[in-house]
């Protein structure tokens, strides 16, 4: 057996570079916390690993329009930026705070968690609920994919093999936003199912949009526009948040794993959009 | 100031043991539950790298275990467990015998396997072994069965006639893994036909015992050096890496040194899985008259010592009550699961799990408080347990209401539980121990005990102190090597302390007689200080300890006993651990999650010699029972562990432990072991709880998905 290769480029271009000629043989190495279990469990033996760490300017956090994280930044610096908590984006700051325990979040990236799409993760959830996108370079160019276009399924992305995720724009989030985290075994497991919130309402608390995104059931996370829409134009009740949760169980396609049955996950899923949109109502 | 090497890192745990010239080992495990082994070839293997297989180790005993003599070094013709050993090979670097095995091209035919424990007795099942000697003391009795361990008192399954009310039902427990921090880890070396073995071991004198058989040698040509362990919990009993690692020592003439991988943990050794159907009988005003156990053990491939935990759950499930007729059919079975073996909480976690959920499920059915039924029915001083043994020093009281104090039971039992148990110590059992003095006027503690992170040797120098009359600084406790310390059964089964208290005091009469000896006075004249020696009312003979160098006491302790494995009457245990629990939940009824919002134990401790350990050993024997409780099983698929890791299988975090409290009830006049007295009660305590909430769950572990499926309202 080979010793795989090392890089440890200075540059995003020579990144991308390495990366468009190494190809699929070569895996970027962020955090490590997810590749490092693959590699330990012979799941996949890159031949060469792209280290991120000397990349400058993969490691900014920016705050203005939109809120950028770059690909390097940890979970727990998401987690602690007192930036990011007091600003309007403090749901996001509080969603990576969930994930695992403070050892794996000071290691975990944000590029890492969105690029593994692994389904039973936190952070993307949240994140397609507010209509987040990732930037994304390769020797060629610069494109920028809607998250929910991005995660494609079960460990699965848009990530083109000469492509790397440079950064994560998150748009301003709307008035009421919450993640609601569901744990069926230890406080530093994977979520059973993880649900979503992003609902815009007005002086009158009439619901002027409404996204819901239920995660960790299935391959990517799911939204259901159409269920959402009878909560539109008009303050949220219990029945409606009922009705939606219903719906929800319905229409999610659910897994079965050591968290939970797929049916389990059904019944889960009715009661936290219906618990989530309560605080709505509320 | 000196810090604790364990917390510098400095410590040497088995793992980090080493030696020149060593080589790293790693074993080739089978992908099939069963399967003929056709052919094995390790031609690509470089040369330089040594392999063992089948035939390397054709000279030898073919078979170990410590009850049953079942289990090969590496495969013969049949593999019988996913992770069953096929070969092995030792090279330079850990690297390079991880590479070499994937090197070793093995041909196998796949055979049928069974996993469950009744269908393994069924006619059409497979054998997993052929022509193997069951000892005269086992019973096994029909196909795969190793063991099958029966107790009858009073009239037995006929009792049931006398009881007004008869519930019944069935309870099973999930397969667990112990994850110690540091795995098993096991470094052999041969000198001059001597084999050396340092090894993470809690039963040096059963390795030796089991090697000398192995590789037939006398015991004395073997050498077993006990290296502190990184936690064990039961694992790390009994042979597990010394044959293979022996015998690949043997072959490269090299020492060798085995350490598992994490996964290889959960293929190693469990806990078994159990299932029980327990009937119970009682009359209208709460009397319990009749109980019968009827239990299955799953084994797995190899017996390893599940004939005596199938025997001690078997009688752990009857609970410590007065029950005039009692029946019990506990059976131990072969399976095509990994091997199950000593787990913390000994088989009382299955038991006490059924037996206490079931005590439950009658007072309900009585419309009587569970803690007023338990309080009628538990065993007192003088009365019979069902073994025949009449009870002294009985505490089950004592501990089952502080318990209930602890939650405020008098004050409403909403979503609160109780639990009380028994539980045997290894019986019969013998301790040696010695008390040296050396060059320097110290006390040397020659004793076998084992340290798998409990500190023994903190409460034996205490013990061996206050015998002697000297401050436990002159006390200092010598190598762990089969060489220099006496036999000692095994560092198991919470039996340590009380055993070797006795041991110690025995060997401080025998030193201080051969101390007054060399004064010529009687040794109640003696007079023993830091000071050193000397006799009662003349001060100007005393000598210093430097001048009694080579002197030394001897002291040994044994309990005998036994039960019959036919009607289960005799001597189950020397002394019976006690122990109660209480606990308070909240469950979401939506969800199904339960939390813990109150948590006691009451543990019998006799007198207690070190308070710090006895309190730690306390708290981590009842975080352990909270994962049992709560979401720790090991799932299996066709054989194959699917949660061998630990993302997959888990253990509590600090924050799934409650803020929790204890009693350790002091009196009598032993020291009793509690190592794990809280492991069996904490759950059946938490099970009850659940149930007072109206989701009456059967099952361990008591996930949230079981209990919403075991809600009464939907």
């Amino acid at each position: 057996m080979e010793e795989p290769d090392w890089h440890s480029p200075a540059t995003i271009e020579e990144a991308v570079a390495l990366k468009a000629r190494l190809g699929d043989t070569a895996t970027f190495l962020a955090g490590g916390t997810f590749t490092a279990i693959l590699v330990a469990n012979g799941l996949i033996r890159p031949h060469a690993f792209i280290h991120l760490a000397r990349v400058p300017g993969l490691d900014r956090i920016e705050i203005g329009d939109d809120l950028r994280l770059g690909a390097m930044v940890t979970h727990r610096r998401v987690e602690g930026s007192s930036e990011i908590r007091q600003s309007s984006w403090a749901s996001v700051a509080n969603c990576f705070a969930q994930v695992a325990s403070p050892r794996i979040r000071n290691q975990a990236t944000v590029g890492g968690v969105l690029c593994d799409a692994d389904y039973a993760s936190d952070p993307p959830t949240l994140l397609v609920a507010l209509g987040a996108r990732v930037r994304l370079r390769s020797p060629s160019g610069e494109r920028e994919v809607m998250l929910s276009d991005f995660i494609q399924g079960h460990y699965e992305t848009a990530l083109g093999a000469d492509e790397l995720l440079v950064d994560l724009v998150v748009p301003r989030p709307p008035r009421h936003v919450t993640y609601v985290k569901f744990r069926s075994r230890s406080s530093e497991d994977r979520p059973c199912v993880g649900v979503a919130v992003a609902a815009e309402v007005d002086g009158a608390r009439r619901c002027q949009s409404l996204r819901v995104v239920v995660g960790a059931v299935s391959g990517r996370p799911q939204e259901f526009p159409r269920a959402c829409a009878i909560a539109l134009g008009d303050r949220i009740t219990i029945e409606v948040a009922t009705e939606i949760g219903h719906q929800y169980s319905e229409l999610a396609s659910t897994l079965s794993d050591m968290r939970g049955s797929a049916a389990y996950r059904k019944r889960l899923i009715a009661v936290l959009v219906r618990r989530s949109l309560e605080t709505l109502a509320a | 100031m000196t810090l604790d090497p364990r917390i510098t890192g400095r410590f040497e745990y088995g793992q980090d043991q080493q030696v020149e010239g060593m080589l790293h080992a790693r074993i080739l495990r089978s992908p099939h539950a069963h399967a003929k082994v056709l052919s094995i070839n390790t031609s690509e293997v470089p040369q330089h790298v040594v392999t063992l297989t089948r035939d390397d180790v054709a000279d030898l005993e073919p078979l170990y275990g410590p009850m049953v003599k079942d289990q090969p070094i590496v495969a013969r013709d049949r593999v019988l467990h996913v992770g069953d050993a096929v070969a092995a090979v030792a090279a330079g670097t850990p690297r390079e015998a991880e590479e070499a095995i994937a090197l070793i091209e093995v041909e196998y035919e796949e055979m049928p396997a069974v996993f469950d424990p009744v269908d393994a007795t069924g006619d059409a099942a497979p054998l997993l072994h052929d022509g193997i000697e069951i000892p005269a003391e086992l019973r096994p009795d029909g196909r795969n069965m190793c063991h099958r361990f029966r107790l009858q008192s009073g009239l037995g399954q006929d009792g049931f006639e006398r009881a007004d009310v008869v519930v019944e039902d069935t309870f099973a427990v999930a397969a667990a893994a112990h994850v110690a921090m540091e795995p098993h880890a096991t470094l052999a070396y041969w000198e001059a036909g001597r084999l050396h073995v340092i090894t993470g071991t809690q039963t040096p004198f059963n390795v030796r015992r089991d090697l000398a058989a192995l590789f037939r040698l006398s015991e004395e040509m073997i050498r077993i050096v006990v290296a502190p362990m990184g936690g064990s919990f039961g694992a790390k009993t009994f042979m597990r890496l010394e044959p293979v690692a022996a015998a690949l020592a043997r072959k490269a003439r090299r020492p060798v040194r085995a350490v598992l991988t994490r996964a290889e943990e959960f293929i190693t050794i469990n806990r078994h899985p159990a299932r029980f159907h327990i009937r119970l009988g009682a009359t209208r005003d709460g009397t319990f008259v009749a109980k019968s156990v009827d239990a299955w053990w799953n084994t797995g491939a190899y017996a390893d010592c599940g004939p005596s935990v199938c025997t001690k759950g078997g009688y752990a499930a009857i609970g410590p009550y007065r029950i005039p007729n009692v029946n019990v059919d506990s059976r131990c079975v072969y399976t095509h699961l990994p091997p199950a073996g000593a787990f913390r909480g000994y088989a009382a976690t299955q038991g006490v799990w059924a037996s206490e959920r079931m005590t439950d499920l009658m007072a309900d059915r009585l419309g009587i408080d569970p803690l007023t039924l338990r309080l009628r029915n538990l065993l007192r001083n003088g009365d019979s347990f069902a073994t025949g043994e009449v009870m002294h020093d009985a505490r089950f009281a004592d501990c089952l209401r502080k318990a209930a104090e602890a939650v405020d039971w008098g004050g409403g039992r909403k979503n609160k539980g109780l639990a009380v148990m028994l539980k045997g110590m290894q019986t019969p059992s013998r301790t040696g121990v010695a008390l040296e003095i050396n060059a320097g006027g110290h006390i040397v503690l020659r004793s076998a005990t084992t340290d798998m992170g409990q500190r023994p040797e903190t409460a034996q120098r205490n013990l061996a102190a206050e015998a002697l009359g000297l401050s436990p600084d002159l006390v200092t406790v010598g190598s762990n090597d089969t060489d220099l310390v006496p036999f000692d059964t095994r560092t198991t089964s919470s039996r340590s302390t009380f055993m070797m208290s006795n041991a110690i005091r025995e060997a401080a009469n025998d030193l201080r007689r051969k101390i007054a000896q060399r004064f010529e006075v009687a040794p109640e004249d003696l007079v023993l200080s830091d000071e050193g020696a000397g006799v009662a009312g003349s001060p100007d003979l005393r000598r210093p300890l430097t001048d009694l160098t080579g002197l030394r006491g001897d002291g040994t302790f044994v309990t005998p006993g036994g039960l019959d494995p036919d009607t289960g009457q005799g001597i189950a245990s020397s002394h019976w651990h006690q122990a109660a629990a209480s606990a308070e939940v909240s469950v979401d009824p939506e969800t199904g999650v339960t939390s813990i919002t109150r948590l006691h134990t009451a543990v019998y401790a006799g007198s207690v010699v070190d308070r710090p350990g006895a309190e730690l050993q306390n708290e981590g024997s009842t975080i352990f029972g909270i994962g049992t409780a709560r979401f720790e099983g090991i799932v299996f698929e066709d054989g194959q562990v699917t949660n061998g890791n630990l993302s997959d299988y888990e253990i509590p975090s600090i924050l799934d432990v409650p803020d929790f409290t204890y009693d350790l009830l002091e009196g009598g006049e032993h020291s009793h072991g509690l190592g794990e007295m809280a492991v069996p009660v904490v759950p059946a305590a938490i099970g009850n709880a659940v149930a007072a909430a109206g989701h009456p769950v059967r099952n361990l572990p008591i996930t949230a998905e079981s209990v919403l499926d075991a809600s009464l309202v939907r």
